[in-house]
């Protein structure tokens, strides 16, 4: 690691601030990818920005229609969160399963959706629930907030405040996790708003989408066998040390139909 | 005592004596020393996987404020390129140094090409950026098949394959051939009605120690050398380090840090001798650690390998013959386990006509290392998978198959000796036995056997028992505590010496601390240095046995000890009030001075141990991932000095063979170098990813041994690659023999139903 400056604003505003004026400022959340990207050397901050002592950033508020969750809310506390549980137990299902207890207790939500990894799961679950995201300047809808690898909307003097989710009459979330980090080799989250399907798959490509013709097939009949027929091609899906892109392409459809045998049953 | 006593300390699950210190983070690891002024040691490895080294130039990085020391292959020793054995090892020095800090060319991505003494860890980053190598990089080869092929890529020119007659005349990258077994191959085959060969892989797997490599090495003004390290031998690293550096054994001493998990990993040393060179050169302490991507990329993984089988039996069971090659990855020089892989493969049956061969090749890899039971998991899978094979074949249950041809007292084993008295019968009945072996499957699900069996081995140890004046007793041994040695060492001092457990402490001592010791491995410490603790505690029993004797003025040989006491032998012995080890300690200054039990023994009779495992899992049949329903391992230890860490032995091997036979594998790119250098690519099972892991023990006494312990820590990393692999190919109906069994691998089997 190389030697930065830290900062602990206490202020949304002083923390916009460092990030306009310092030379080569970095966020922090729970550090959980930031700091292996430093110790790896893959960035060298002039200025560390802790977003700890923030306030607001740490809330969960559950409506009628819609659950919405603080940036700086670690994947145990939405995972162990009676309401969210009650109202979108899919949601808590996928932030319990995000890597192990350790990583739970320190990993954000804004610190997920930021980095965008292209196998992370919260943002199949912002695409799948078609999410709104609040930052510092903004509103963006999720469909509009993952651009590419590791990419986002976000302005680089931006943070992410919080995210409304809006509540579906069914979901649910279906990952195969890479054996090591637990990290998702594909992930499909399902949801249903009445007529409306939304398939969100992570995972499989450089970045999470959805996926049209499940949709389609799901807004006709949303049963499990209405993705059997379905093919899922293999063309620029993932491939790493694991698993190989015809392997992810099954997964995709193999996820799928069972989200939607577990979204069905209530959720999970 | 005697071997089937009823004991008030061996046995029982006392609380080990260095577990307080563990738990809440007092113990001193590798990495915990510190001395002023002491200045941090880093390497600058070779980037590639095979090249000539044309030039080194550490001008720049010698110019740098804060370094004290750059070292680089020709500034270590050359030595004699002859194998020479130390204790239980045997080694190739010159192999060794160039392995340390490659001289001429590297041969592996990882290899180490210079290093640095710095006072701060990033100055020692910087410097080692300012060194610029030349490289001439040279085709490489990773695979053992491809290594053996006559056009393969040669690592070492001169290298001509021993134990081959007559010698080739060619150099290949085979470095030796085995050869082990007995009776007529041909006739044994020709009496089977059923015949079955197969050809399977297994990679690589890295004994995953959660600490990694470190130490602290001062050389001061006068030479003297310390080391503050954890390795599985402090005398290994002593006698390495001074062959190595050309210094007497005498001025060196180790002191043995509390280690992080070794598995056979480190009984080599790395960063020592480097540590050496860098310290006596700044004249200041030198401290090194290596990171997980070092552990990685340069430490030593066992062998992969490629296996051929060939088995033979009749339609009623009877194995006729049994044959297997063996080729293991030795990695950058000579030295994979393959002798000991070729002398297991078939050890657990009783076979007329067996025969092994097992070549030892070279590829750009890092040099292979002991990992648990070295050689004997990959060999036995392949032979349990044939075994189950068979069993299908002919239609019978796969234990019945096993206790059919079961070695037991008697049989010679096919490496040549005949077995003692071993408990392999007794570890069959008992799994079939278990209510495991006849609970229901459910769809998708398969249950795989599997067996194991290991030499365990002897060697040399030092012990010494001092009484204290208030009537406890300290115990010095030399080997490092890796798997709660302390606790048995002092559970056997209580039983010998009858005090209680919390009266006597154990102590791991350094290199000028005691006598030489052989390094913990082979299954060796509770057994060899085991025996050597109750020679010494019975050394200070005679002793204080002859000092009541004085009082009483009688013969010693008429005084008996019993629970702790000193006592006339029977009525004729005379009538005198038994005296306490507490009282005779008391007037040990009146009566001769203090009391010292001593034992330095080479221990013979190490008795093999054997297993045999159970698991159930689950496919799933659209993934092709495995589920670890249920295990159970039944083993025979001889005696379970302390069944806890018995127990904890045997849970760890399996969950190290699951990891191996489902998860773990080095993944190379096309240009030779490792591409998964860390935890988060190179999986190893953690508690949620496996059921409870049930134990089985039981005790065959070891004759040999004062308590029956036969050595524990190896035999249960072997059965389950074969269990595992096993369970899967009944769960899917087709045989998978190429580790690991990742899901798109068996997803891939099960679509293409081969
Ligand atoms: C071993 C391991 C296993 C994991 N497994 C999974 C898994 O299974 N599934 C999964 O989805 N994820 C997984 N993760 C990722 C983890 O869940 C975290 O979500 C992720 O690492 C982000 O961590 P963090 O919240 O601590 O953010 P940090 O690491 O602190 O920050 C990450 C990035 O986001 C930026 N950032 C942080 N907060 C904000 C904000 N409010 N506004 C704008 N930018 C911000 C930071 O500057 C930084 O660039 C794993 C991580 C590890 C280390």
């Amino acid at each position: 690691m190389h030697d930065f400056a830290y900062h602990r604003p206490q202020s949304l505003e002083d923390a916009a601030n460092f990030l306009r004026t310092a030379e080569d400022p970095l966020l922090m959340a729970g550090g959980q990818t930031m700091i292996p990207t430093l110790k790896q050397r893959l960035a060298a901050p002039s200025d560390v920005i802790d977003l700890a002592e923030v306030p607001g950033l740490v809330m969960i508020d559950v409506k009628k229609a819609q659950v919405s969750v603080g940036a700086m809310l670690t994947h145990a506390s939405v995972a162990s969160s009676p309401e969210v549980q009650a109202a979108l137990p899919a949601l808590a299902g996928l932030a319990g399963n995000i890597g192990d207890m350790h990583v739970r207790n320190r990993g954000t939500l804004g610190g997920s959706i930021a980095n965008n990894d292209p196998a992370a799961d919260y943002p199949a679950a912002l695409i799948g629930l078609g999410a709104t995201v609040h930052t510092s300047k903004r509103q963006i809808a999720a469909d509009d907030f993952f651009t590419a690898l590791f990419e986002t909307a976000l302005a680089g003097d931006e943070i992410v405040t919080s995210v409304d989710f809006p509540v579906p009459e069914l979901a649910a979330y279906m990952k195969f996790d890479h054996p090591a980090s637990r990290y998702a080799v594909v992930g499909v989250f399902i949801a249903k708003f009445g007529t409306d399907v939304r398939a969100a798959v992570t995972g499989a490509g450089p970045c999470v989408y959805r996926e049209a013709q499940m949709e389609e097939a799901l807004t006709r009949d949303f049963s499990p066998s209405a993705l059997a027929d379905m093919t899922i091609s293999p063309d620029g899906m993932n491939t790493d040390l694991y698993a190989g892109p015809e392997y992810r392409a099954n997964l995709v459809k193999i996820m799928a139909t069972r989200a939607v045998e577990a979204a069905l049953k209530g959720g999970g | 005592m005697g071997v089937d006593g009823n004991y008030k300390w061996v046995g029982k699950r006392t609380v080990r004596p260095d577990g307080t210190d563990k738990v809440t983070g007092r113990a001193l690891f590798s990495a915990d020393s510190s001395m002023p002024g002491m200045l941090i040691g880093k390497i600058l490895r070779s980037p590639h996987a095979h090249a000539k080294i044309k030039s080194i130039d550490t001008s720049k990085a010698e110019k740098l404020a804060g370094v004290k020391s750059v070292v680089i292959g020709k500034d270590f020793p050359n030595l004699p390129n002859k194998t020479i054995s130390i204790g239980i090892l045997a080694a190739n020095f010159s192999e060794m140094s160039d392995k340390l800090m490659a001289r001429k060319k590297v041969l592996y991505d990882g290899h180490p090409v210079a290093a640095v003494a710095a006072t701060t860890s990033a100055i020692a980053d910087k410097a080692l950026s300012l060194i610029k190598v030349e490289y001439q990089v040279l085709p490489h080869v990773i695979d053992v098949d491809e290594a053996m092929k006559p056009k393969a890529p040669l690592l070492h020119k001169k290298m001509i394959t021993v134990g081959v007659d007559p010698a080739p005349t060619k150099a290949s990258n085979v470095a030796s051939r085995c050869e082990f077994g007995f009776g007529d191959l041909e006739a044994g085959f020709a009496a089977a009605d059923v015949i079955i060969e197969r050809t399977f892989k297994t990679k690589p797997a890295h004994q995953g120690y959660l600490e990694p490599h470190g130490a602290v090495v001062s050389v001061a003004e006068d030479g003297q050398v310390t080391i503050w390290c954890s390795s599985q031998g402090q005398f290994m690293v002593r006698s390495y380090c001074a062959r190595l550096m050309q210094i007497d054994e005498a001025q060196i001493r180790v002191i043995p840090a509390e280690i992080g998990g070794g598995f056979g990993g480190k009984t080599v040393i790395y960063l020592e001798p480097v540590a050496m060179a860098l310290s006596g050169r700044a004249g200041k302490p030198v401290k090194m650690t290596m990171t997980r991507e070092e552990v990685m990329r340069a430490t030593g993984p066992t062998s992969g390998t490629s296996i051929d089988v060939k088995l033979g039996a009749t339609k009623d069971g009877k194995l006729t013959a049994g044959e297997a090659e063996l080729r293991y990855q030795a990695g950058c020089y000579p030295g994979s386990p393959v002798g000991p892989g070729a002398m297991t493969a078939f050890a657990p049956y009783n076979l007329e006509n067996v025969k092994t061969v097992g070549f030892d090749v070279v590829v750009n890899r890092p040099q292979a290392a002991a990992y648990r039971a070295p050689g004997a998991p990959m060999s036995e899978f392949a032979v349990e998978s044939v075994i189950d094979e068979m069993a299908q074949k002919l239609g019978m249950d796969p234990i019945a198959l096993r206790e059919l041809n079961a070695a037991k007292e008697g049989t010679t084993a096919p490496y040549g000796p005949k077995f003692g008295p071993i408990g392999n019968e007794q570890c069959l009945e008992a799994a079939k036995n278990h209510p495991h072996y006849s609970a229901p499957l459910g769809p998708n699900q398969g249950r795989g056997v599997a067996s194991g069996f290991w030499f365990n081995v002897g060697g040399e140890s030092v012990a010494s028992v001092n009484i204290n004046t208030d009537g406890t007793a300290v115990v010095l041994s030399g080997n490092p505590d890796i798997g709660g040695s302390r606790a048995s060492m002092a559970a056997m001092a209580a039983e010998v010496l009858g005090i209680d457990y919390d009266k006597v402490r154990p102590i791991v001592a350094d290199t000028s601390s005691i006598g030489y010791n052989d390094l913990t491995g082979g299954s060796r410490t509770t057994f060899a240095s085991g025996m050597a603790v109750c020679n010494a505690a019975t050394d200070a029993v005679d002793q204080m046995r002859t000092r009541a004797a004085k009082v009483w003025d009688i013969s010693p040989d008429a005084v008996e000890w019993s629970e702790g006491h000193a006592r006339p032998a029977g009525p004729n012995a005379g009538d005198f009030e038994p005296m306490s080890l507490a009282d005779i300690a008391r007037t040990s200054a009146k009566m001769g001075g203090p009391i010292t039990g001593r034992a330095a023994i080479n221990a013979q009779g190490a008795a093999p141990g054997f297993g045999t495992h159970i698991v159930d899992v689950e496919v799933d049949p659209e993934t092709g991932h495995v589920t670890v329903l249920r295990y159970t391992a039944v083993q025979d230890v001889g005696r379970a000095i302390h069944p806890s860490y018995v127990e904890g032995q045997i849970q760890g091997g399996v969950a190290q063979g699951v990891g191996w036979a489902l998860n773990e594998e080095y993944v190379y790119g096309d240009d030779g170098c490792l591409q998964n250098t860390g935890f988060l690519d190179y999986r190893m099972p953690v508690a949620s990813d496996l059921p409870m892991i049930d134990t089985v023990i039981i005790e065959v006494p070891n004759e040999a041994h004062p308590f029956g312990v036969r050595g524990v820590g190896e035999v249960p990393i072997i059965p389950p690659l074969g269990a595992v692999a096993n369970a899967v190919s009944n769960a899917i109906g087709v045989r998978m023999t190429d580790l690991p069994l990742s899901p798109p691998k068996i997803l891939a089997a099960i679509k293409n139903g081969s």
